[in-house]
This record gives C-alpha cells, structure tokens and sequence, in this order.
C-alpha cells in the first residue's frame, strides 16, 4: 500500500470512524471501502474536500440477487476509490450524488436505466440510454431481466418526450440536431434553443446505437470477449482489448511478459495516433478547410498500413490477449516503421506551425467553446478535453500500465480551453506518441510474448484504466470462478466528456456548434456500447 | 499550406488503383483460413472458441469437421491460435465480396488426391 493509500484510508476513517463497514486493497491504487447507504454521500465529501481535483471515474451497477450493489468508483491523486453500497431489489433508491458531483449526472441515469435504481434528488430523470418505449420494467442488466420477444412488450408511445412548447414565451427557437445529421458522423441528438444567433440551452441525448454490449459479454467465454469489447469502438480498438486483458489478467493475478508490455506500448500509440489524426482531420472537415482534411488523412494511410504489418489488420487489431500479446514483431519490420514515423514526425511540424499561423484555422478555433479549468473539473471530463483546459490527468502518468513507467513522455497541457487548444493537445500528442513508439522499438526487451493462462478465471473483481485517444478508459470485470465473466462494465471516455459539450456550447453561435462538438472527439458507439 | 497544395499537382495521387492493381498485402495478414481436413482431429475447439459463432461442426464420413460461415466470420484468427494440429492456415486472400452468401459458406471436404497419393 502505498503513502497515497494510506492518507485516503485515515481521512476516510477520521470522519467516518464505525460507519466503514469494510475496508479492500486487492490491487495497487485502487481502495474499495463498503458504506451503509447513505454513507456513500459523506465518504463522497471527505475524499472530495481532500482533493479538489477528485472526479467520478464511473458507477458501476451488480445485481447480486437479493440486492443491487452500486460501486461509485472516484479517482483522486491516480488512484481509484471505490465507495460500494447495497440497495434492495425492490425498493432501490438511493441519494443523488449529482449535487456534490454534477459530473455524475448521465452515470446515475445510466444506471437507473439498466439496473431500475431511483437516485433521490435526480435534476432529469428522463431515458438515457435505452429507447422511449423500451417496457416500464425491464431492467436489462438484472440478471431476471427476460430479453425475449421484446417487440411484444414495447410500450405504446406517439409523441416523443420533446418539449415543444418554450418555457420563455416563445422568443426562443428549439432546433434538434440528430438522431441523423451531416454534421455527425454517428446517431445522437441534441436539442438547442436558440435566440437569434446564439445558443441558450442544450440537451444532449444519447443511446441510439445501444447494442447491450455489458450483456452479451456476460454470455460468452473471457477469450471471446476480447474481441467482442474490441468491436465497441472501430478506432480505439486496441485501447478496450488491453484494457480488458489487463483488468482479466489482475483477477487473475498474472503478470504480461516485458516484452508483451512493450509491444502493447507500441500498438497502443499507433491507435492513438491514427485516431488523432483522423480528428484532426474531421475537424477541418468541420471548420471547412477541406485540403487539411485531405492531407491528414493521406498522411494517416501510412499509421493504418504500419498497424496492418503489425498485427494482421488495417483497423481491428486483434492484438492484446489474456498473458500478453497474440504475435510478435519480426526484427526486419523495424526499420521500415522507423522510417515512416521519421516522415511523420516531420508532417506534424508542419501542419502545428499551420495551426499556429493559419487564420482561417485560428478563427474558426480561438475562444470558440470555452471550458475554463473549473468546469472541467466540475463536469470530470477525461483526457484530451481536460488537458486542453489546463487539468494535468494522464492514466499513462496516473496509474502507468503496459510499459509506461520505463518509457519516458510528457503530458502535453494547454491552458486556454477553446477548441483550439483541444486539437493542438492532440497534435502534440502525436509527436510524443512517435517518441514513445521510438523508444519502445529500440528497447525491446527479449523473451516471450506470451504466457498460457487458463480458460477459467477465479472468482473475484478487478478494475482496469487505460488511457484511450479520447481519455480514460475504464473497466470493472467480476469473475464467479467460471469461464463466463459474472459483470463486465465499460465507462467509455466520450460517456464522460459529452456533459461538457452543454457547457461548451451554451452561449456560443450556432454556426460554431458542430466545430466545437468535432474538437471533443466524441465517438458515440463507444458511448453506448 | 499554399505551397504544399501546389506542389501536390505534379505528384502522383496517393490512392490506390484498385482493382487493376492489386495491393500486396503483408506476410501475416488475416485473409481467409486455409483448413487442412487431414490434419484435423475434430476436436471442436475452434467452433467452441469462436467469438462470432461461425464455425459449425458437420458429419463428414462419421467424424465431426468444421464448417465456415465466412459470412458470420470477423478473421480475428482464434480458431487458427486454438486448433491443436494447426489444421487452420492463415491466407492474404481478401477478395471475398459475393451477392450470393451461400458462396461464403465453406464445406469440409475430404481432400481426394492427396488421399490418392498416400
């Protein structure tokens, strides 16, 4: 147990004392202390007046028969505290934490979604993620929950829950963006209301491309829910492969070989690369600087080629597994990704001194979508979002898994907050990721890539973060000592950043809306899962 | 910018001319498993671990072989990491696009002239 730990436990203790009914370190940095319900809010209070910088990771929902068990999982200062409490199947109610923290808004909803859990004190209790007429009952994510002939049980709804009526008198204009719109690449919607130019109020809603992933991952075997979790999101694939692997391989206790850890590094970043320069170049797409767009994404084509020699595909990577990774590197292939990841290195000069002197660029981006520190903090957006306002958060530094704790790297902040600084974060994080890459390669270290582990996984529970192109990543598997996992829950990067877009948007001109959505790389597939 | 869209005029576009030149993919590249019916013990393992459910095991001539549904498959290649005779072979075939998904659908079929030789 480390200093960080330790301070956690005694100031939970000083102000709490009896009320701590259990207190478990399984894994390093990460605490999980058991509360009676309605605790949960003081034990929430004590860690955040010890670290103003403390958010919400996610809240993770299990049925467990008789009870629901809600886990509020809070990282503070890298580690990650885990405030579980019981609530009964019947009556399952519990206190909102939004006021304390307002980041954790669409987290309740979530749950009271896929799990029937009221949060008392609640700002919207309306569908997040599942459909309007979805049955009043059917709580998917219960382990009763009968997902059979649904279309029988549909409830019968005509209109949908949009308020139509504005509640000014009528000087404000209500404009939907989505389910289906050319700015979006993917479903979701947003529901502004507009005066004039400028925009007064955004409600966001997501969940169209909802698939139940958490369920189905509860049907099949550990091997083949690495590539089901991998099949979320299309562009960090990798990112929820390792993810998964490493969380499996903690309940497991194994250990990835060295050489697996580096070899994840590697593939890791070049994720984060493409997945960086294809935002970039959708954001000049957006901005209407075509030919930036056309140039990153010529430029991109040589990363997806580098992850085909690599791991067998341009996109789907089918890299990580549980023990390590699937294959190795050939020695020959080396030279050659050194060589492209020199070109690049060079393109990225250019294109950042674009950014710095272009003014069509610097128009469309400079204090266009404003998020101030403050609010970053309050809504815990995660990575680029939050470094583009000055919040210092990089799981990679936080908590390094893989070989992040031999490589060394810097965390790139900026501390205007507009969109303009979000992409500059990005494209400086390429560079950083091309040294990173660089150095792994020349420090390969020898030995296997790979070690057997058993089909089955004993019982027990381990969380797992990952830091994603978009952010952190967070896993929380449960094993009951079966080859088929009891719980798998993914928070997905974009799950946490989406509430900032209300804040980025509100006040700005309509005309800017779809730039400053693109500059926070939401990705809604990953979102729903 | 200006400069660099310039120069882009005399340069060769960066597409590919698909399909009068044909890509090379790379050695190690997931294509369509190759699967050798003579080194197959029927075990199983592969349907059991495929994630897509895409492998079925059929009767040929009394023993269980493994049929693909190369229209459910993701070629993600775990049937070829689980086979313990590695009787599945990795292939850079891609061109598999069909209008007819019965075409995808590949039969274990006892190979005859191999069996002729022996």
């Amino acid at each position: 147990m480390t200093n960080v730990e330790q301070n956690i436990l005694t100031a939970l203790s000083n102000k709490l004392g009896e009320k701590i009914l259990q207190i478990q370190t399984p894994q390093p940095r990460k605490v999980f202390v058991r509360v009676n319900a309605g605790v949960h809010r003081d034990a929430l209070r004590v860690l955040l007046d010890k670290d103003e910088s403390a958010g919400i990771s996610a809240i993770t929902g299990v049925d467990l028969g008789e009870k629901i068990e809600l886990m509020y999982h809070i990282r503070t200062h890298g580690t990650i505290v885990t405030i579980r409490t019981e609530v009964s199947r019947e009556d399952a109610r519990i206190k909102s934490i939004t006021d304390l923290i307002p980041g954790a808004i669409f987290h309740e909803r979530e749950v009271t979604d896929l799990f029937g859990v009221i949060f008392e004190g609640y700002p919207s209790p309306k569908r997040l993620i599942l459909s309007e007429n979805w049955p009043k009952n059917l709580f998917p994510l219960r382990k009763d929950a009968e997902i059979t002939n649904i279309e029988d049980k549909l409830e019968k709804v005509t209109v949908l829950d949009e308020d139509k009526r504005s509640s000014d008198g009528g000087t404000l204009v209500n404009i939907i963006m989505g389910p289906q719109h050319p700015a979006f690449i993917e479903p979701e919607k947003f529901s502004l209301k507009v005066d004039g130019e400028i925009v007064k109020e955004v409600k966001p809603r997501i969940g169209y491309v909802h698939r139940g992933v958490e369920k189905a991952a509860e049907k099949r075997t550990y091997l083949q829910d690495i590539y089901l979790v991998e099949r979320i999101c299309g562009i960090c694939n990798a990112c929820h492969a390792a993810c998964f692997c490493q969380t499996v391989e903690a309940i497991m206790g194994t250990k990835a070989p060295p050489r697996a850890k580096y070899l994840r590094t590697v593939v890791l970043e070049l994720n984060r690369i493409h997945s960086h320069m294809l935002l970039l170049g959708h954001a000049g797409l957006e901005i209407g600087y075509e030919s930036f767009f056309q140039y990153m994404w010529r430029d991109r084509e040589p990363i997806m080629d580098m992850m085909e020699l690599l791991t067998g595909n341009r996109v789907i990577a089918s890299f990580s597994t549980i023990g390590g990774v699937r294959r190795d590197f050939k020695e020959e292939k080396i030279p050659k990704i050194k060589v492209e990841l020199a070109t690049l290195k060079e393109k990225m000069s250019f294109y950042k001194h674009l950014f710095d002197r272009d003014p069509t660029l610097k128009m469309r981006t400079k204090n266009v979508g404003v998020l101030n520190k403050r609010e970053a903090l309050k809504l815990c957006v995660v990575g680029p979002v939050a470094r583009g306002s000055d919040v210092k958060m990089d799981v990679r530094k936080d908590e390094p898994y893989a070989a992040y704790d031999e490589i060394p790297f810097k965390i790139i902040t900026y501390n205007e907050g507009d969109s303009w600084a979000r992409l500059m974060v990005r494209l400086d994080e390429i560079s950083e990721s091309i040294d990173i890459i660089n150095f792994a390669l020349d420090n390969l270290p020898s030995g296997s890539y790979r070690i057997r582990v058993p089909r089955i996984v004993p019982a027990g529970e381990a969380l797992g973060r990952v830091e994603a192109p978009r952010g952190e990543l967070f896993y929380y598997v449960k094993s009951n000592g079966t080859a088929y996992p009891e719980r798998v829950k993914v928070r997905t990067p974009t799950f946490s950043n989406i509430l900032s877009f209300v804040q980025i948007a509100e006040g700005g001109n309509i005309a800017d809306v779809p730039a400053s959505f693109v500059s926070l790389d939401p990705c809604f597939s990953c979102t729903d899962r | 910018m200006l400069k660099e869209v310039l120069s882009q005029i005399f340069r060769k576009p960066a597409t590919q001319k698909y399909p009068e030149v044909k890509p090379k993919v790379p050695d190690g590249f997931r294509g369509r498993q190759i699967f050798d019916i003579d080194l197959c013990i029927g075990c199983g393992l592969c349907a059991r671990d495929c994630p897509a459910k895409a492998i079925e095991m059929v009767d040929v001539e009394g023993k269980k072989k493994p049929l693909f549904h190369l229209d459910l498959c993701i070629f993600c290649y775990q049937c070829a990491e689980s086979c313990p005779r590695n009787a599945i072979k990795t292939s850079g075939f891609f061109e598999l696009a069909s209008t007819n998904k019965h075409e995808l659908v590949v039969k274990p079929q006892i190979n005859l002239q191999k069996r002729s030789e022996a």
